[in-house]
């Protein structure tokens, strides 16, 4: 049972997709049957639409999102009214969408449901002190396609990537792209003292010096267009953007000449939005980026088909996946792994 | 005249409405729904209930009130007939427990401002094994037929961590649409036989929210010093140190300190004379904001006060530059005047606040357009209150002046006077505002 036992250590977990049929969903599906119910009280939802019988854009089959007795879900009015399983109204949430309100109910007789839940970072976060205070233990949400940054460790602490022949049917491409996220959710975290210090600073660009001492390059964020002008004072050991990390700043400290003496700063992988190639060019110049907030990444899972039907070797995408960046990493549907 | 639409006069009411502490989003609804109370017996009803919440520790019941939801549309529903879903019946009974459990509250603090029905009976059809708890589905006990059915069900899924295999994926879809099929019979039934309690849930709703309003008023009247009012319907107005919470809190912020006014009034219309920035539309303003605030039975800012009843409130501040329209601000505000004017040969009872009324013309025609409108004003059956920089040389009409600069101190407070006479501080002022010297001294040589 792969992975099962981490997850278990963790309080919250979100499953994130890098493209869509990359077999997210039954990745969910082989967790929520395995987790032993007696011993933890589990909750999920889904970010926007999810546990649909049909891929909406590809029409390809997809599996539906099981639950059992005794599990809390949260999800639109609309498929809490579609459900085919037995389950308890216990709240509703005032979140609202264009599929109405949240519902969130407890499962009394197993059966499949479609999830879509809260979609955005702050009512995910009342979900999930909502559902802890219906006693859930575990918290987990299914994340949607292009919406990494809504598994941001604000919300939860632990993931589970899912990649596959969708995201890239060219097995060193496909290895490459995943092993950069891979590597981004890994980035290390800042020390403690200093990131409690930088966690009150909501926005622009920020600099430390060697002292300790805090100062601001006044710019509203790294998007803005003084990023190429900023000076960076000698002796600036960190500088950290509140909000998105850009091209144009990594770029600005790959070229001060400092690049080895400065640590970038961002609040969580989910903030990083740097090309690849840039990134491993400022990585080989020495540059370092940390983070506020660290993920914990459990387990990268791989589908292998398409949805256009062609097929990468498992094995071989496994074995590639789990040498370059040194992740357990698991073909669910193939391997069926036992319970 | 409902609150809603009161919501954006500029005196300060919309201030008020953000501080009010409401704990539900139904009791928000219902007080911007709410229109203003014309009636002396209704408001004096409502300042009383106030006044016996006064002393009392309402802090359960107001954490308690967060949960109420306004489930109108579901309530109209069931009255209307409708087949309620799992998500509608959980609202009537969320609404039955929250229901409950503040009478109880009330009983224990021994608060009796509004009556909240017995919902036992709804809580007995949406509780069948008297479980105690909000949630809600359609139970077991509900059809022995159900039960048979959801057992076979739980006998096939067992722990639930093996997806079940074709055949017995088969039977369970088959079951599922007999578990189906009988919850929306028991769905039928239950919304029948809730049907009848429709009235007593909308009342329940109504009250609860009232509650919260009352609530929430009384905090905000110890929270900003505001007072009871002695309500009338003779035209007999009369404020002891009033004041406006915004721009209290406005100066307060900056350091400076703010000064409460006395004011009276009755039919005989009202002139207020005194400088730039004496606080002559703070005046205005004050006097609209506590005119709603009392026609809607909340707190009046002010230290004591006696409140007459109006139909109406008109509140023309008179910059209005109405350039949607594609007039002048001359032009806009005599039109607003002019509402008033129409209203008084109506017979309406309004109370009219007019800021420098005609101040964007010469001051010989405007002047006479002010006195041209006292005159009107004289058989009004509401009050009228204007502030105006010119010499209004009427004997009708009841006087105010700013105390005005003392020592090159503005002094705020309203004395009442005998003479038309404005003050002459204009020049003054502009010198403590710094503005130009050689211009300050070229002025005194035309007004020697």
């Amino acid at each position: 049972m792969p992975f099962i036992k981490e997850i278990l250590k963790c309080d919250s977990l979100s499953i994130v997709g890098l493209e869509k049929n990359v077999g997210k969903t039954e990745c969910l599906n082989y967790i929520l049957l395995r987790l032993p119910l007696h011993e933890i009280k589990v909750a999920v939802t889904s970010i926007g639409i999810d546990g649909e019988s049909k891929d909406q854009v590809t029409g390809t089959k997809k599996p539906e999102i099981y639950l059992r007795e005794g599990m809390l879900f949260s999800t639109a009015e609309t498929f809490y009214r579609r459900k085919k399983l037995v389950s308890e109204v216990v709240d509703i949430m005032n979140e609202r969408s264009s599929l109405g309100r949240v519902v969130t109910g407890k499962v009394e007789i197993g059966g499949k449901i479609m999830l879509s839940g809260p979609s955005s970072t702050p009512s995910l976060k009342r979900w999930v002190s909502s559902v802890k205070e219906l006693g859930a233990g575990l918290t987990i949400i299914d994340g949607a396609i292009s919406r990494l940054s809504l598994a941001s460790p604000a919300v939860s602490k632990a993931m589970i990537l899912s990649t596959g022949a969708a995201f890239s049917s060219n097995l060193g491409t496909l290895v490459g792209k995943t092993a950069y996220v891979v590597e981004l959710i890994n980035l290390p975290a800042v020390g403690e003292s200093l990131s409690e210090r930088l966690d009150l600073i909501e926005s622009g660009v920020w600099g430390v010096d060697r002292y300790g001492n805090l100062f601001d390059f006044g710019l509203k964020s790294s998007l803005a267009s003084g990023v190429v002008q900023m000076e960076i004072p000698s002796g600036t050991e960190y500088v950290y953007s509140a909000g998105a990390l850009t091209d144009t700043l990594v770029k600005k400290i790959a070229n001060s000449g400092k690049v080895e003496n400065i640590t970038l700063v961002v609040r969580d992988f989910t903030k990083i939005f740097v090309d690849m190639l840039l990134y491993r060019n400022f990585v080989h110049r020495g540059g370092r980026i940390e983070v506020l907030q660290k993920s914990r990444l459990l387990a990268v899972c791989v589908n292998p088909v398409a949805p256009n039907g062609f097929v990468l070797d498992s094995d071989l995408l496994c074995e590639k996946l789990r040498e370059t960046t040194g992740f357990a990493v698991y073909d669910i549907v193939k391997n069926r792994y036992d319970l | 005249m409902t609150f809603k639409s009161l919501l954006d006069i500029d005196c300060g009411i919309r201030f008020m409405y953000d501080r009010l502490p409401l704990s539900s989003s139904s009791a928000r609804t219902m007080l911007l729904e709410s229109r203003a109370m014309t009636s002396k017996r209704e408001i004096d009803l409502r300042y009383g209930k106030l006044n016996s919440l006064y002393n009392k520790e309402c802090r359960e019941i107001a954490s308690k009130l967060t949960c109420l939801k306004d489930i109108s549309n579901t309530i109209g529903r069931l009255g209307a007939g409708a087949v309620l879903d799992d998500i509608e019946l959980f609202e009537i009974k969320y609404l039955a427990t929250v229901s409950r459990d503040v009478a109880e509250l009330m009983q224990k603090k021994r608060i009796s401002v509004v009556n909240l029905p017995d919902l036992g009976d709804v809580m007995k059809i949406l509780d069948p094994d008297s479980l105690n708890i909000p949630s809600f589905y359609i139970y077991d006990s509900y059809s022995s037929e159900l039960a048979a059915v959801r057992k076979r069900m739980k006998a096939l899924t067992g722990l639930g961590d093996r997806i079940p295999d074709e055949n017995q994926a088969r039977e369970l879809a088959g079951l599922q649409q007999k578990n189906d099929e009988l919850e929306e019979g028991v769905r039928r039934e239950l919304s029948l036989k809730l049907s009848d309690k429709a009235g007593k849930l909308g009342h329940t709703l109504k009250n609860l929210s009232l509650l919260d309003i009352m609530i929430a008023s009384v905090a905000q009247m110890k929270e900003m010093g505001l007072c009871f009012p002695a309500v009338v319907e003779n035209g007999e107005t009369f404020y002891k140190g009033m004041f406006n919470p915004a721009v209290k809190e406005a100066v307060e912020q900056k350091g400076g300190r703010y000064v409460q006014v006395d004011i009276s009034f009755s039919r005989l219309p009202v002139t207020v004379v005194g400088a730039n920035m004496g606080g002559k539309s703070v005046v205005l303003k004050s006097l609209a904001l506590n005119q709603i605030l009392a026609q809607f039975g909340l707190g009046i800012a002010a230290q004591t006060c006696c409140v007459s009843i109006v139909d109406k409130i008109l509140f023309c501040i008179g910059d209005d530059q109405n350039a949607e329209k594609g007039i002048s601000s001359f032009a806009a505000e005599m039109l607003a005047v002019n509402e008033v004017v129409e209203g008084v040969s109506r017979g309406e009872n309004m109370l009219a606040l007019l800021d420098e009324p005609a101040r964007a013309t010469n001051p010989i025609e405007g002047t006479a357009l002010v006195e041209g409108l006292l005159d009107v004003l004289q058989h009004a059956a509401g009050s009228t209150i204007l502030a105006t920089h010119y010499n209004i040389v009427n004997r009708n009409v009841k006087r105010y002046r700013v105390a005005g600069l003392k020592e090159g101190k503005m002094d705020y407070s309203l004395i009442e006077t005998e003479s038309g006479d404005v003050p002459h501080e204009a020049i003054a002022i502009a010198q403590q505002l710094g503005v130009n010297k050689e211009w300050i001294e070229s002025t005194k040589k035309y007004l020697n």
